[in-house]
């Protein structure tokens, strides 16, 4: 039965960590998010922590916690507590906006943290007392866990799209109870399971059959109670509370809830001239978690376009008009298809990553639309276009987009694009302005080096910017932008500015849209000189924001912290702490000065709540086990991560890598006993090399599955993940098994574990942002290393 | 809430006042005597749920229900402040959300006209506008894009909800010389403001970088000269 409990918990609370996730990215914005879930996974490591306890204290635990009793009612606990968290985290007034101003946020933080963690505690609690009183059976126990896990990482994608997120937690959460009706067995290898009193069977019983009951009726009768709600501060909730608006259709997949707006009151237009007088088509929209929108126009003749030649990007157009195939690469927005529509191109393909929102343009247009990851498209496709234009605005919140990782705006990406462009054709690019300048540097730097890359000479010949009161434009042509009278007409017709073309004069900006000096106009100025000079480095050096050019291995193109210059960003927010905490970097570094403090709470109360007499688990297992826990989660990060490329969303990528991973790991982990502690060196060495040629040879073997086909790049992905899988499913199984000799140790290492995961997931995160993904890969090595040391001194 | 049931002003509100005028509006460059005549006058602790009134003198936005806010005291200070009102005007606020920016300048101008889409919040503020007894505020509820029609023109207009572009419908109800402002950034992060000046057929848009702005550094201060900002 204790192995059917560590498969069914491992299963369901993987489901519910992923759920979770999925309900804050509705519900409140990504910080909270990490800030939460992080935090609750602590739940793990604090049942081994109480476990180590109870064993130095306690008489007799083993057999009252391993009671097939006992293990029934921790599953009951389990699911009841899944359930009232989810409920209550629902309901519960937490906002994220308030906590500055309103102590009680403070205590719904806490008991959001609090009341999260306890189904993980239970989860861990169970697999704990496995591990601590079967230590011969530890490879299936790692098995179960292990395999339990990975079904629960892919079982949300098929049934969430049927069931929604409230309705697919509570079932979830329930699953586990088939414990309750499951004949217990009569032996479980040398050790039976005690049968001492089978405590509460019938408590058990009912408790189970009225969960489940509630259950049903929260899925089938209480909508209005499980439905998860976006924070009233989103786009949709705002476009809700106006009249005679409604939402017309709502999908749910993994990726993201799509909730489709009829209103009258969507207009959308950015970078629209104040020289229009005209209206602008009927519109309606699509929002993604809540917030970012897709807007669709309803137009029937080009008189209903003619905004689309009074915005920013049609400069692009004016450039190459009548363009024969036209590409657009649609990241929320939309307005750059009317556009596309009013320039006369013959031909428009639309990419568009999102299933629903792809099925809506190709719906609403009559358009070509490609269902893909544009990276995929443009690796495949030897097409070459007369017009690229890039639809991405970022998010509404300052900073939510911090960790977003994205690959529209890497070095690599722009080659792609001007790759694909025509000889004479335009790449168009559309973002909102920011202040101080931070992206617009960024992209243009970002251009620059491209074209560099690509053997061009004068590179900032080839390169225009544009901009208004809040949004600019790039505009790029591998060929040197000759007619730049074209552009410059257009910018002072339409009241435009001048950021950035190939013969600017100081007289020629900020003369429409005017900040008290030309700031993009005199930093990108500035670049420039820079880069004629070699001295590109000391500009990005100095300049108080990071705005590098990022590149595929560091793809946070909307990070712009730095550290060292914290105190000048403070000020410019008019010196309140609360706004650096929208930044969603300050917010991580936050949670693991929180995550590092409840660590060393957690380990440090056993260390002082065992006897002397007692063996006290020693530094080498602790290290052994602190590493192997690390090394396992930088692994699974850095493919987590690596692999957003191949499928265009961080949480496709998710699932296949931790899917992936955990499969193949539960099926090494089944090894552990034939290798035993003579292997345990050999394996771990063996993994290292491993690990180490992927370090070395990832990159070009992704750069080729680009150009597979959907389903061959998805085997690969998981081929790939095999040697390494297998390999990781060694480390743990056998140090439990014969690197301990008690379940004091055992308990303690499956805490230590479990505060590893927590620490690395979270660290992992500035890592990448500040020194790129494949740093994870090598500190994956070195923590495999440190194990390898450790086992030695063992 | 009525008249009886919340004291309109008292000692203590009138003292947090005081201190705000003097820490987030004076000392952040605010000169403008009606301006702060005005926001020393209008009790802000109204505008603002109940929970919230101990923090309605603070430095900060609040949340006032719905997904909605009262901005800063300082960025109404600073938003009023570059309309450059001299008493005479008719203004028209797009978004009257909490009502608090329209009494602001209901005590500097002649007339205010505003327009809130939500009725929730268009009913709250009502209220509380009639409890303060201010005469010279009109409101409607309806849809703020196409302005006040049959009251125009404005010699100011105000657009305090959240907007992508300007709707040419208000630009046609500006005054010649007239001016239209606007917020923009996340009122929990910090804002900048967009002040348009209308001039016949033309408009020119000046950025007021609203919060301690950290001016750019570089040699290239030195090297360039400002721009004459007139129109072509």
């Amino acid at each position: 039965m204790i192995h059917a409990a560590v498969f069914l918990l491992s299963f369901s609370s993987l489901i519910f960590e992923v759920l979770l996730t999925r309900i804050f990215s509705i519900g409140q914005w990504n910080h909270l998010s990490f800030m939460v879930i992080s935090i609750a996974l602590f739940g793990f490591a604090a049942s081994g922590i109480l476990l180590s306890i109870l064993d130095a204290r306690t008489k007799g635990w083993r057999e009252r916690l391993s009671a097939t009793g006992t293990v029934r009612i921790l599953v009951t606990f389990y699911s009841l507590s899944a359930i009232t968290s989810f409920l209550v985290l629902n309901h519960m007034p937490l906002d994220y906006f308030r906590l500055p101003i309103e102590p009680a946020q403070i205590i719904y933080l806490l008991i959001a943290y609090v009341l999260l963690s306890i189904p993980f505690f239970f989860t861990g609690l169970i697999v704990s007392i496995a591990y601590s009183f079967i230590p011969e059976k530890t490879a299936f126990i790692y098995f179960a866990s292990m395999a339990g896990s990975a079904f629960g990482a892919i079982f949300p994608a098929p049934l969430l799209p049927l069931l929604g997120e409230g309705r697919l937690i509570i079932s979830s959460a329930i699953l586990p109870l088939v414990i309750l009706i499951l004949p217990v067995s009569k032996s479980t290898g040398k050790k039976r399971l005690a049968k001492s009193r089978d405590i509460g069977k019938g408590v058990c019983a009912t408790a189970g059959i009225a969960i489940t009951v509630v259950a049903a009726v929260l899925v089938f009768g209480a909508e209005s109670i499980i439905e998860v709600q976006p924070s009233p501060y989103k786009s949709l909730s705002q476009i809700l509370r106006f009249p005679d608006t409604s939402l017309s259709e709502t999908e749910t997949r993994l990726r993201g809830r799509i909730d489709s707006v009829k209103s009258p009151y969507i207009r959308f237009a950015p970078g629209l001239s104040l020289r229009f007088t005209d209206a602008l088509p009927s519109q309606w929209a699509a929002y993604r978690d809540g917030d970012d929108q897709f807007v669709f126009y309803r137009f029937n003749t080009q008189k209903d376009l003619k905004f689309c030649e009074e915005t920013l990007a049609f400069a692009g157009y004016r450039l190459s008009p009548n363009p024969d195939h036209v590409l657009l690469i649609q990241r929320g927005g939309g307005s750059g298809i009317p556009c596309a529509v009013a320039s006369g191109a013959k031909k428009i393909s639309v990419i568009e990553q999102d299933p629903g929102i792809a099925r809506m343009v190709g719906k609403q247009y009559g358009l070509s639309v490609v269902n893909e990851n544009h990276r995929a498209f443009l690796t495949r496709t030897d097409e070459r276009f007369a017009v690229i234009h890039i639809e991405n605005w970022g998010t509404s919140l300052p900073g939510a987009a911090a960790l977003s990782q994205e690959y529209d705006f890497t070095i690599e990406a722009f080659i792609e694009y001007l790759n694909h462009l025509t000889e004479d054709g335009i790449l168009i690019l559309s973002r909102k302005l920011l202040l101080p300048p931070a992206d617009s540097i960024r992209i243009w730097a970002t251009v620059y080096q491209s074209l560099k890359t690509l053997g061009i000479e004068n590179p900032e010949h080839h390169i225009a910017v544009l901009r208004n009161w809040d949004t600019f434009s790039f505009f790029v042509s591998r060929q040197p932008l000759e007619n730049t009278e074209t552009i410059k007409e257009f910018a002072r017709k339409q009241n435009f500015d001048l950021v950035f073309i190939r013969d600017i004069r100081p007289d020629m900006v900020n003369r429409f849209n005017i900040f008290d000096e030309p700031y993009h106009f005199m930093e990108i100025n500035r670049l420039l000189e820079a880069y004629r000079t070699g001295a590109e480095k000391s500009f990005f050096k100095t300049y108080f924001l990071d705005v590098a050019p990022q590149s595929d291995d560091r793809p946070f193109p909307s990070r712009f912290l730095k550290w060292t210059r914290l105190d000048e960003l403070y000020k410019s927010t008019g010196s309140r702490l609360y706004t650096l905490l929208l930044s969603g970097e300050i917010v991580v570094s936050v949670v693991f000065i929180e995550a590092l403090l409840v660590s060393i709470l957690l380990l440090a109360i056993p260390l002082l709540a065992i006897s002397k007499r007692l063996k006290k688990p020693s530094l080498p297992q602790i290290f052994y086990f602190f590493s192997v826990g690390a090394g396992f989660m930088f692994v699974e990060l850095f493919f987590i991560k690596k692999y957003v490329i191949l499928f265009g969303d961080p949480v496709i990528s998710l699932t296949v890598v931790l899917s992936g991973i955990l499969v193949f790991s539960a099926i090494g982990g089944l090894g552990a006993n034939r290798i035993g502690k003579r292997g345990l060196r050999n394996a771990t060495l063996l993994l290292i090399a491993i690990l180490l040629l992927l370090f070395f040879s990832l990159d070009s073997m992704m750069y080729r599955m680009l150009g597979f086909s959907d389903i061959s790049r998805l085997i690969a992905a998981i081929l790939i993940l095999f040697p390494v899988g297998i390999m990781m499913g060694l480390p743990f199984p056998i140090g439990m098994r014969y690197l301990l000799e008690s379940p004091i140790q055992r308990a303690y290492a499956w805490a230590v574990n479990g505060c590893a995961s927590v620490l690395t997931s979270i660290l992992s995160v500035p890592i990448a942002l500040s020194m790129g993904i494949n740093l994870l890969m090598a500190c994956a090595v070195s923590a495999y290393f440190f194990a390898f040391i450790s086992a030695r001194k063992q | 809430m009525s008249a009886g049931e919340i004291p309109l002003d008292s000692p203590a509100q009138k003292a947090k006042r005081t201190q705000m005028i003097s820490d987030q509006i004076i000392q952040r460059g605010i000169a403008d005597k009606k301006v702060i005549r005005a926001m020393s006058e209008v009790p802000r602790h109204l505008f603002v749920p109940e929970e919230l009134t101990g923090k309605a003198y603070s430095d900060r936005p609040l949340p006032i229900g719905e997904g909605q806010t009262i901005s800063q005291p300082y960025i109404v200070a600073l938003m009023t402040e570059s309309l450059n009102l001299e008493g005479d005007e008719r203004v028209l606020e797009i978004g009257t959300g909490s009502g608090y920016q329209a009494a602001i300048l209901a005590a500097i101008v002649k007339e205010v006209f505003t327009i809130e889409i939500k009725k929730s919040l268009y009913k709250r503020s009502i209220n509380i506008l009639n409890i303060l007894k201010i005469k010279n505020i009109k409101t409607r509820h309806g849809d703020g894009y196409f302005g006040w029609e049959e009251s125009t023109p404005f010699d100011c207009i105000m657009i305090t909800a959240a907007i992508d572009h300007i709707p040419p419908p208000l630009l046609k109800q500006l005054k010649n010389g007239g001016k239209l402002i606007l917020p923009l950034g996340n009122p929990f992060s910090y804002q900048n403001l967009v002040l348009v000046t209308k001039q016949e057929e033309n408009y020119r848009v000046r950025q007021i970088t609203g919060v301690l702005f950290v001016p750019m550094t570089g040699y290239a201060l030195d090297r360039f000269t400002k721009p004459s900002g007139d129109m072509q």
